[in-house]
């Protein structure tokens, strides 16, 4: 079945260009068939690969298609790798992204056939290359798939391109991944210098006994690539500009796709993490950073998107945080949860602005339990598992990092609490202003109040269930023997590193209970509190102040790089510009006149007087004599 | 020697046709199967079947670089007649002397392509030049046309007691005819040699039309009846090179180093003038005039190079050089206006042709996936690969820049521009002959060592 791998990324790629090519010929729910058929066929193949990676005694494999670079000793194969990692990640991707696909045949119902057939041209191929960095068997080919995504969030998030505000969105989003991905392509390059090769094989197998200031430079760098495609701190800024598109692809993007990629990719090259601790710590940090200046910033955002936005960035912040204390397991596991839950709330708030009638803003918002109960309950669980209430798969995945997190240093552990805790007070705040309390939109908005049709309930439903149930695949060992399915499955991928991270002191069991439930009492505790505060929320007209006014307008940080960044680089590149235009123009321009005019000048010998042809003719002879008997050179 | 002799009996038979047949196209058939016939004969030569038996005494040899030049020649001369066969029938009332001439000039070439003695090189470029001189001033009534052949022979003569001087300074010097018997090893360099040497490469330089010998050129191809020009910028141009080639590499190769500098000084000098010069022409007619003389620049660099890339170079240039010159030149002659102004809009009212002449536009000026990217990349690096004189390999690559600006300009007037149509009718043979040759310009891009690996033989 391995070998049948490159059908997972031919069936979008095929989707891609079937709705490409035929956007205006064919009808919208041929479009939406073969959009989400491709992605379906492609989540059939990922099951069975799924299955037989499982198995017992399967060895890693990697399918070789054809020769793509190869010059001097440089070989680059395009290669697709097939294990535990790129199976479970197949799963996620096309799973989800079948239920994204499937939603939007709903939710994009109103734009006309073309601009339809459009949409999903852009979100197969978006998934196409996402299963490209996934499944490359090296570096290179799953750059190719990372340039891929980066196109693509450029094009779905500008894809309503008539709105210039979402087109700057769009140039921002593609703007800050370049900065990343030059920092990924220079670690790319000194891998090659080092190693001779990107194939993962040869490059982790010579990572041990590799230099560790030279490991800690390409790890550093690769992070950087990871920091722009996941939006860490200091790239985050583009993810929450990014829900410019369509709310679905902001579901795509955030949950299955695109910001997990720089997770994959460290879980992908632990070993190498594993072996320099200087980037590990550094991981850590920023990981631990965003989480916690992300939450504090959804804590006053209005639009129901942002919020989302900024728990989305909150929350890779904890997965880079267990990525940096080793926890890959943990990492993975959470990018599985979020994927569930995430892509759940995005097109929960997907459904309600669709009921709504574009409107986003909480405050107009409230009381949307009754109009809305599918999406009011589905949007309930998945706040829920977000927040880390046992037995939901939230709670699994986070424990499991902060367990990890406390193991290495208690401070982490601490803060890393605290992002819970806002993350818990910001979702429910989120929830109880859209659904409890009273209606304040307009009378027209009320009037209007519908749920959603099948096609987007059903994915919530299935998500859903999957955030409810998802997290039993990690139960921790102290609750169930052997409960921790997924570390048993993925244990072949981080067998390097589990043998390099000596350390393994156990918490005692109490301990474990302890921080375990007591965290889930204080979140239970913020929960109701905010659940109280806010279903009875008011609309008022006074200005926040203090705290809460830095925090609404997200710590100025958009502001900063536009005084610090932005516009220092506009005044340097206006003067380049103007140095462009009139020196090195004027050099282009200049021998180009110069051609021009010594043409015309030229053209005067030309006078058609034989007499003065024979004349010329004769100097030059003379002339030759003399080079030829007395000036040879 | 098959073409040798069967051309110029060919020659014989043209002129016998139109004095026999009063149908003017009678005169192309004959001619068109004529060539087919050389084709044949040739092919045939190069693969071991002679026709006749004459011991020359070692004045000619025939070589697989001569034949299959000859080759080149011959296939080049069959597109000139398909395309611009009807063409050349309206010039006057004789068009079968013309064919005939066509002919005598066909075995010239086939003699320059063979020839071992200095006298052989002599008769072989005088039976080229001589009917030149006739076709230049064929259209009678026009001015202009007989201005051209005036000028032409009166520069020839100048050219050919050059070139008799030289070769009577170099018998005087080494007592022999023969380019081998010549050869003249680095010691005994004396005045009277050099002499010869110069004055041959001045003469030579003339026919090429190098610079500072190139004045004859523009005024005598935009003098000419077109029909003619296409035909002497280049087929009859590429002979001359071939006469060029084999003299200074079988009678000059071992002081290779005593002429290189004037040589390179030379092809500089072409290079720089003719890129330059074209550049502000207004009438397409006179810029392929000029481009003649700027892609002969380039034909030099074999001749200064000397060496075996440099020779295979020039059988590509003769080709992709001579194919799309032909053809830009039979679409040309069908337009009344010759400036760039005339070719605007053109690629709305005929677009196949457009496209046509766009692929032969790129040929000539070195764009890759056409026959003229590997000729010139040929050249340069043949240049290269001599090793001195690394200057002329930028001045090369930098004019091979300036000529994209005049060649594109045509391209840009026919897509960018708006204009009348121009109204001219094709036939569907033209078209197809035309399509042809755009194919096989393409295969010259993409493969040359189709035409290459020929020269292994």
């Amino acid at each position: 079945m391995s070998k049948l791998i490159y059908l997972v990324p031919l069936f979008p790629l095929l989707g891609f260009l079937i709705n490409g090519l035929g956007r205006k010929y064919l009808s919208k729910s041929l479009v939406s068939i073969i959009g989400s058929g491709t992605i379906l066929a492609s989540f059939i193949v990922s099951l069975m690969i799924f299955f037989e990676v499982k198995a017992p005694g399967f060895a890693p494999q990697v399918v070789t298609l054809f020769d793509f670079i190869d010059v001097a000793k440089l070989k680059i194969s395009f290669a697709f790798q097939v294990d535990q990692l790129s199976a479970l990640f197949l799963l996620i991707i096309t799973g989800v992204g079948f239920l994204i696909h499937l939603y939007s045949s709903a939710y994009m119902h109103e734009e006309t056939p073309p601009h339809f057939a459009r949409y999903f041209a852009y979100l197969n191929l978006f998934v196409f290359s996402m299963l490209l960095l996934v499944l490359g068997a090296n570096f290179v080919i799953m750059f190719m798939g990372w340039e891929g995504v980066g196109l693509c969030s450029y094009l779905l998030i500008g894809y309503w391109f008539k709105n210039d505000d979402y087109n700057k969105a769009a140039k921002k989003a593609f703007v800050m991944n370049r900065i990343g991905d030059l920092g990924f392509l220079l670690g790319i390059f000194w891998m090659i210098s080092q190693f001779g090769s990107t194939d993962f094989s040869v490059v982790f197998a010579g990572a041990d006994g590799t230099p560790v200031k030279i490991l800690t430079g390409i790890t550093l760098l690769l992070f950087v690539g990871a920091m722009g495609k996941s939006a860490q701190i200091p790239l985050y800024t583009w993810l929450p500009d990014a829900m410019a598109g369509p709310t679905p692809v902001s579901a795509l993007i955030h949950a299955a796709t695109m910001v997990t990629a720089g997770i994959y990719m460290i879980a992908r090259s632990n070993i190498m993490y594993t072996l320099s601790p200087v980037t590990q710590a550094v991981v850590a940090i920023t990981g631990l950073a965003t989480a916690l200046f992300a939450a504090s910033i959804a804590l006053k955002q209005n639009d129901i998107k942002k919020v989302l936005a900024y728990s989305t960035v909150s929350q890779l912040g904890y997965m880079f945080l267990g990525l940096g204390v080793g926890a890959y397991t943990g990492a993975v596991f959470h990018v599985m949860t979020h994927a569930f839950f995430k892509a759940l709330l995005f097109l929960g708030a997907g459904s309600v602005i669709h009921a709504m009638h574009h409107e986003q803003d909480i405050r107009n918002m409230g009381g949307l339990k009754k109009h809305l109960p599918i999406t009011h309950i589905t949007f309930l669980l998945g706040c829920l598992a977000i927040a880390g209430i046992p037995p939901l798969s939230g709670f699994f995945s986070k424990d499991e990092i902060l367990t990890a997190a406390f193991l290495k240093s208690p401070v982490f552990w601490v803060l890393g609490v605290l992002g819970a805790l806002m993350t818990a007070f910001y979702m429910f705040r989120l929830y109880a202003m859209t659904f409890l309390g009273k209606f304040r939109g307009t009378h027209d908005q009320e009037h209007h109040l519908h749920e959603s049709p099948a096609a987007m309930t059903i994915p919530l439903v299935v998500l859903a269930l999957l955030s409810v149930f998802g997290g039993f695949i990690g139960v921790p060992e102290v609750l169930m023997k052997n409960g921790h399915q997924l570390e048993n499955y993925l244990a072949p991928v981080f067998a390097q590193s589990t043998a390099k991270m000596h350390e393994e002191h156990h918490l005692s069991h109490v301990m474990e209970y302890m921080m375990m439930f007591g965290v889930a009492a204080i979140i239970l505790v913020i929960i109701i509190i905010a659940w109280n505060k806010f279903s009875r929320y008011q609309k008022t007209t006074a200005e926040a102040t203090g705290l809460g006014r830095v925090l609404e307008n997200k710590w100025y940080v958009d502001e900063i790089y536009d005084t610090v960044i932005s516009r220092p680089l506009l005044g340097f590149s206006s003067f380049l510009s103007k140095f462009d235009k009139i020196f090195i123009d004027g050099i282009v321009n200049g021998v180009g006149r110069l051609v021009q005019y010594s043409s015309r000048q030229l053209r005067w010998i030309q006078s058609g007087q034989v007499g003065s042809y024979i004349l010329i003719m004769v100097t030059a002879t003379i002339l030759l004599f003399i080079i030829q008997f007395f000036w040879k050179s | 020697m098959n073409v040798i002799i069967l051309s110029a009996i060919l020659g014989v038979i043209m002129m016998y046709t139109g004095v026999m047949s009063k149908n003017k196209s009678t005169a192309r058939y004959v001619a068109t199967a004529g060539i087919l016939a050389l084709i044949g004969a040739n092919w045939l030569e190069f693969a071991g079947v002679n026709f006749f038996n004459i011991d020359t005494r070692g004045m000619l040899e025939f070589t697989s670089f001569g034949l299959v030049f000859n080759l080149i020649i011959l296939v080049c001369t069959l597109v000139y007649f398909l395309l611009s066969g009807k063409d050349l029938e309206e010039v006057g009332a004789n068009a079968a002397d013309y064919f005939a001439l066509i002919f005598f000039i066909l075995t010239g070439i086939a003699i320059v392509s063979a020839f071992k003695t200095m006298l052989m090189l002599f008769i072989g470029i005088e039976i080229i030049s001589i009917p030149l001189y006739i076709l230049a001033g064929s259209d009678k009534k026009n001015l202009r046309s007989n201005e051209a052949a005036l000028k032409y022979f009166l520069m020839g003569s100048f050219s050919t007691g050059l070139m008799l001087m030289g070769i009577a300074l170099l018998y005087g010097a080494t007592g022999t005819f023969y380019t081998d018997g010549m050869y003249l090893g680095l010691g005994n360099i004396t005045v009277m040699k050099m002499a010869g040497l110069v004055l041959l490469m001045i003469s030579l330089g003339f026919k090429v039309s190098a610079v500072p010998f190139h004045f004859w050129t523009p005024d005598v191809y935009d003098g000419s009846p077109t029909v003619f020009t296409s035909f002497m910028a280049t087929i009859v141009k590429a002979a001359f090179f071939i006469a060029f080639l084999l003299l200074f590499e079988n009678a000059f190769g071992r002081m290779h180093s005593e002429w290189q500098f004037a040589m390179a000084l030379i092809t500089a000098a072409t290079l720089i003038i003719g890129n330059i010069t074209a550049v502000f022409q207004q009438s397409v007619k006179r810029m392929l005039a000029y481009s003649s003389i700027a892609q002969a620049g380039f034909m030099l660099l074999a001749i200064f190079a000397l060496n075996n890339i440099g020779k295979q170079g020039l059988i590509l240039y003769t080709a992709a050089y001579s194919l799309p010159t032909i053809g830009i030149f039979a679409v040309l002659m069908r337009m009344k206006d010759y400036t760039y102004e005339g070719f605007n809009g053109f690629a709305k009212h005929q677009p196949l042709l457009a496209a046509l002449l766009a692929v032969f536009l790129f040929s000539l000026a070195g764009i890759p996936l056409t026959g003229g990217f590997f000729a010139k990349y040929y050249m340069l690096v043949a240049a290269m690969k001599n090793g001195a004189m690394f200057w002329l390999v930028i001045i090369g690559v930098c004019c091979a820049a300036i000529s994209v600006y005049y060649y594109f300009r045509i391209i840009q007037a026919m897509y960018f521009r708006e204009g009348a149509d121009p109204g001219i009718q094709v036939s569907e043979g033209f078209k197809t002959v035309l399509v042809l040759t755009a194919v096989l310009v393409i295969i010259l891009g993409v493969h040359p060592d189709w035409l290459l690996h020929l020269l292994d033989n």
